[in-house]
């Protein structure tokens, strides 16, 4: 589904180079859910960002469902945002402007779903979630762990094939971070492919591989 | 889509109340100025345009050195050779003379009626004139002498609901020696439009040609190809041949303005109405389009400034799938409300603010403008709309791509142009308050120095009729008995008048054949024996007139001012006084009028009757009884105006029942003079504000961009010890940097217009560099304040707030 092939991703200062990611390779199979790995700085971030469309390396071939990215206009790029891949982050990185429902609704909306449909399929999330009672408060008046869960069920309501998660359990303590996990996991069960940023081993054993990178380079998999 | 799209829009717009107040206040400011300032300048523009041969008119003027000192005045004296003019001279078409009705008063029946304009005309009126004749044949309206069209409104002030047509009206008799003259009314036309350099109240024929002797506005249509250049010399070979002197030693000099330009470009002596300029109607396009580039560059640099707020949203969207084109939906609909609060706030504005103006200046800027307005508001909101959204755009496009900023702000590039705008709109503002201290200071100067204004005690019944002024002894004894009166008095011209008889005269050691000054004269002031005492002038020798008005031939008492004791050739008052003094009354022999032969009795310090724009001319005061006394003075008793007032009234209903109780107080006439003057001050003071205000508005989202940009700078240093003062420092040391740099490129161009400004004026204030230091301490206060406003939350946020993402 994904491959890296010699990824490089640098910034240019004055005299010299910075390399964020230095020849990464890469290949991540459909239903795989991939932990990555390192110390703060290794470019595990900016690693899931290129996955994402989110950031361009600098050098080397990235194939998504086997097309180059480089060669993907921005029009197709916001199609596969809107169809293929959701996003979870850290700081959950929910609309304040939004309540739960209208937060939940936003990607099915830009996929241009009908009303009466959409309704159904904000519906079921909220069901599914257990968050039904809450769907008329902003983000603001949610706990953390319930914050993340409407981040969650906004990823996924249009069903991605991908769901990419920056230390989804990074804000969050223990208990909510297990429920949250637990959930991907479920997801990942049921067939969706799941990219993870972690510092945490705990979280790693959701997962069915795992990917070390140190300094920009991919030292384990 | 849409829905939510409104929803999201306006629950961040009301998350923000004041910026977006802010900015919904400066637009509407700036569209309110720059409607009315073009209605204004539209209205300016097109005066006198109306009339069908406004291109062929022209008005006809002459200056001859010889005659009153070659000033140029808007009319010619005794033009009754005019209506010869079309057979000397092929190029001239038609011609048309007003000659203004005297006295200020009418009556019908029993009653007087003031008239404010009106003029004897030639039966060609409606031909050179397009004037809408409401009731009538405008053909044979003016066939007959002393036939009158009046307009619809003194139509309706005089007859009320009656048929006006065939009515009669009296002039009664009255100064100037004119005897009682009838007119018949024949038709009633429509009120002269705001933008017609004149506004007669009637218009009629004469009984006789009133054009043989006497003063009137001529105006001559030329033919469509005729080259004005060639009928200026053609009647100058003529009046030489009228003359019978040689062309070439011809010194009358004739001046042909356009009917179109008379409004913007004469200043010329007894205008009809006091005219515009064309250096205002500059000032003011200038003021207007600064007003929309500053109103738009601030809004735009606020929304920058503020997409920051936005740009966390901005970036979950683009994630959920949002295309470039949502992006812009959203900071279009977003600019939308903006411009469309702002053109709700600026009709509220403006219906107020018109009927202002409709009430203090009769001018009603909307009447059939609606196309002209719907226009600029469009135009407006077109132009803020996309110049206020496409920065955001670009440096909403150009951030988003980078990934890092979704939780701080949109970042600001260098900010040069801002910041550059910044500087021009703070030069200009602090140029702005210094002219509007220069120009309320010389104002206030100009008002102070008016005559008998000093006490603000002193009425003044103007141009009164000839009849009163035969009782006008009666008139003082009457009042002195009151207790409330303080003084009475009367004079030829009313305080801001202007004082240009000028009569020749003889003097005891001057030699007018010495000073090659054979023809020459003097200006001549006529007044009652307590003016000097009234007005309080001061003497720098000599005594005051004697108490009372009459003069015997050898006897007769001059006072003269500083101004007519140098033009007589003296340099020390002591010296002049005693010198026997004579002034010859040119029509002596016509109206058996002479002025006794006498002494120089005193010299007054020069005083301002006329404006501070121009300098004291030198003036010979003299006593006349029941003569040129045009003008009442009368100076009541500190603190008993009310009671004055009441006395003056009860004196005037006993001695001139038929005659409307009319005074008005010196101050409210200088006021009148002044009046371009004080209506600048307002203007620029209101103007000043506002522009303040939008500059303000700039600022603060300069200064919104930057603290966001600094957030964790400021974090990192108060983590390490930095204490808030010091962080308001840093933060607020650039703009007091740039308001500096305004300042000093705002100083020398306000001290050049100013000094332009004030050399309209004889007699000025100076440009004391207070005025520079308070313009600019006024400027960094406001800059301070504003910019303070954001800091102070920066600087005193928690620091780990700013540190937790980073």
């Amino acid at each position: 589904m994904i491959q890296l092939k010699n990824i490089d991703k640098y910034y240019d200062a004055k005299f010299q180079r910075t390399f964020v990611l230095k020849g990464v390779n890469l290949d991540i199979e459909q239903g795989e859910f991939v932990s990555i790995m390192g110390p703060s700085g290794a470019g595990k971030s900016t690693l899931l960002n290129i996955i994402g469309f989110l950031d361009e390396p600098s050098q080397g071939e990235y194939l998504f469902l086997g097309d180059p990215a480089n060669k993907l206009k921005e029009k197709q790029k916001v199609q596969y945002h809107r169809s293929h891949i959701g996003f979870i982050f850290q700081a959950f990185h929910l609309i304040e402007e939004m309540n739960v429902y209208e937060n939940i609704e936003t990607p099915l909306v830009y996929r241009g779903i009908k009303n009466k449909e959409r309704k159904a399929m904000v519906a079921d999330m909220l069901d599914r979630f257990n968050i039904v009672a809450k769907k008329d408060l902003f983000p603001s008046q949610l706990s953390g762990g319930q914050q993340q869960l409407v981040a969650i069920a906004r990823a996924i309501v249009g069903s991605p094939k991908l769901l990419l998660a920056d230390e989804p359990t990074g804000n969050l303590h223990s208990e909510q971070g297990e429920m949250i996990m637990k959930l991907l996991k479920k997801l990942n069960d049921e067939g969706m492919t799941i990219i993870q940023v972690t510092h945490s081993k705990e979280n790693t054993k959701f997962g069915n591989s795992i990917i070390q990178l140190k300094d920009g380079y991919v030292t384990e998999k | 889509m849409k829905n939510m799209l409104f929803k999201v829009v306006l629950r961040n717009l009301t998350k923000r109340p004041f910026l977006n107040l802010v900015k919904v206040i400066g637009l509407s400011l700036a569209l309110t100025g720059i409607i009315f300032i073009s209605l204004f300048l539209k209205n300016e523009l097109s005066y006198d345009a109306y009339h069908e041969n406004a291109e062929q008119i022209y008005r006809y003027t002459l200056t001859d050195p010889d005659f009153l000192n070659g000033k140029h005045f808007s009319r010619i004296v005794n033009p009754k050779y005019v209506e010869t003019l079309q057979d000397e001279i092929p190029e001239v078409e038609n011609f048309m003379r007003l000659s203004p009705v005297r006295g200020g008063l009418v009556k019908h029946g029993e009653r007087f009626y003031g008239v404010s304009q009106a003029y004897e005309v030639d039966s060609t009126f409606f031909q050179v004139f397009n004037a809408e004749v409401v009731l009538g044949d405008k053909k044979q309206l003016l066939e007959n002498p002393a036939s009158m069209v009046v307009t619809e409104s003194f139509a309706e002030k005089v007859f009320g609901k009656i048929n006006p047509i065939g009515q009669v009206i009296y002039l009664p008799a009255g100064q100037y020696y004119g005897k009682e003259q009838k007119y018949t009314v024949n038709g009633i036309m429509k009120d002269f439009p705001v933008n017609s350099h004149f506004h007669p109240d009637f218009i009629a024929t004469p009984m006789q040609n009133p054009f043989q002797n006497g003063w009137a506005w001529t105006y001559l249509v030329l033919a469509k190809n005729a080259n004005p250049e060639n009928v200026k010399l053609s009647l100058t070979k003529y009046l030489a041949k009228v003359y019978e002197q040689d062309t070439d030693a011809f010194d009358t000099e004739v001046h042909l303005q356009k009917l179109n330009e008379i409004h913007l470009h004469s200043n010329k002596l007894r205008e009809m109405e006091a005219n515009g300029n064309m250096r205002n109607v500059y000032v003011l396009a200038i003021a207007a389009f600064i007003l929309l580039v500053i109103s738009i560059s601030n809004y735009a640099n606020l929304n920058i400034g503020m997409s920051g707020f936005s740009a966390k949203y901005l970036f979950i969207n683009k994630l959920l799938g949002s295309s470039k084109r949502s992006v812009v939906r959203y900071f279009f609909t977003e600019g939308l409300f903006i411009v469309l609060a702002t053109l709700l706030l600026t009709l509220l504005l403006s219906v107020p603010l018109n009927s202002v103006i409709g009430k203090y200046f009769s001018l009603n800027l909307w009447q059939n403008n609606a196309p002209f307005v719907s226009f600029l508001v469009l135009l407006f909101a077109v132009l803020s709309l996309a110049l206020g959204m496409l920065p955001v755009l670009k440096t909403v496009f150009a951030n988003l791509s980078i990934t890092k900023n979704t939780s701080s702000s949109v970042t600001f590039g260098k900010g040069g142009i801002s910041r550059g705008l910044i500087v021009f709109q703070y030069a200009f503002s602090i140029a702005l308050i210094i002219s509007v201290i220069v120009i309320s200071r010389q104002t206030n100067y100009a008002l102070k120095n008016g005559m008998g204004v000093h006490e603000n005690n002193v009425v003044i019944f103007e141009s009164v009729h000839a009849s009163l002024q035969k009782k006008f002894e009666v008139f003082k004894q009457e009042l002195l008995q009151y207790n409330s009166i303080q003084s009475v008095s009367a004079m030829m011209e009313p305080p801001g008048g202007e004082a240009n008889d000028m009569f020749p005269f003889e003097m005891e050691g001057y030699d007018a054949d010495a000073n090659d000054d054979k023809f020459s004269r003097i200006g001549v002031f006529p007044c009652d024996y307590s003016f000097a005492s009234l007005f309080h002038l001061q003497f720098l020798s000599g005594t005051n007139f004697t108490q009372n008005n009459i003069d015997n031939e050898g006897a007769g008492e001059y006072i003269i001012n500083e101004a007519a004791m140098r033009r007589l050739n003296h340099s020390h008052p002591d010296d002049i006084v005693g010198k026997t003094f004579k002034l010859n009354f040119m029509m002596a022999e016509q109206t058996g009028i002479e002025i006794p032969r006498g002494k120089i009795i005193g010299v007054v310090k020069d005083f301002h009757l006329q404006t501070l724009k121009k300098e004291v001319e030198p003036l010979v005061m003299f006593k006349r009884d029941k003569l040129w006394l045009l003008n009442f003075a009368v100076a009541y008793k500190t603190g008993m105006q009310d009671a004055a007032l009441a006395d003056m009234n009860k004196v005037w209903t006993s001695l001139f029942p038929e005659y409307p109780f009319e005074c008005e107080h010196v101050d409210a006439m200088y006021q009148k003079v002044y009046k371009a003057e004080l209506l600048q001050a307002r203007l620029l003071s209101i103007f000043t504000v506002v522009a303040l205000f939008i500059c303000s508005m700039g600022l603060f989202g300069l200064a919104l961009i930057i603290t966001q940009h600094r957030t964790k700078e400021v974090g990192v240093r108060k983590v390490n010890g930095a204490r808030v003062s010091e962080i308001l420092v840093l933060l607020n040391k650039d703009f007091v940097k740039w308001v500096t740099i305004s300042f000093v490129l705002a100083c020398p161009i306000a001290w050049f217009a100013m000094n332009k400004w004030l050399e309209n004026f004889a007699y000025k204030t100076s440009l004391s560099w207070w005025v520079f230091a308070v313009a600019g301490a006024l400027a960094l206060g406001i800059a301070l304040l504003t910019v303070s406003l954001q800091s102070w939350k920066a600087a005193s946020r928690n620091p780990v707030e700013a540190l937790r993402y980073e």
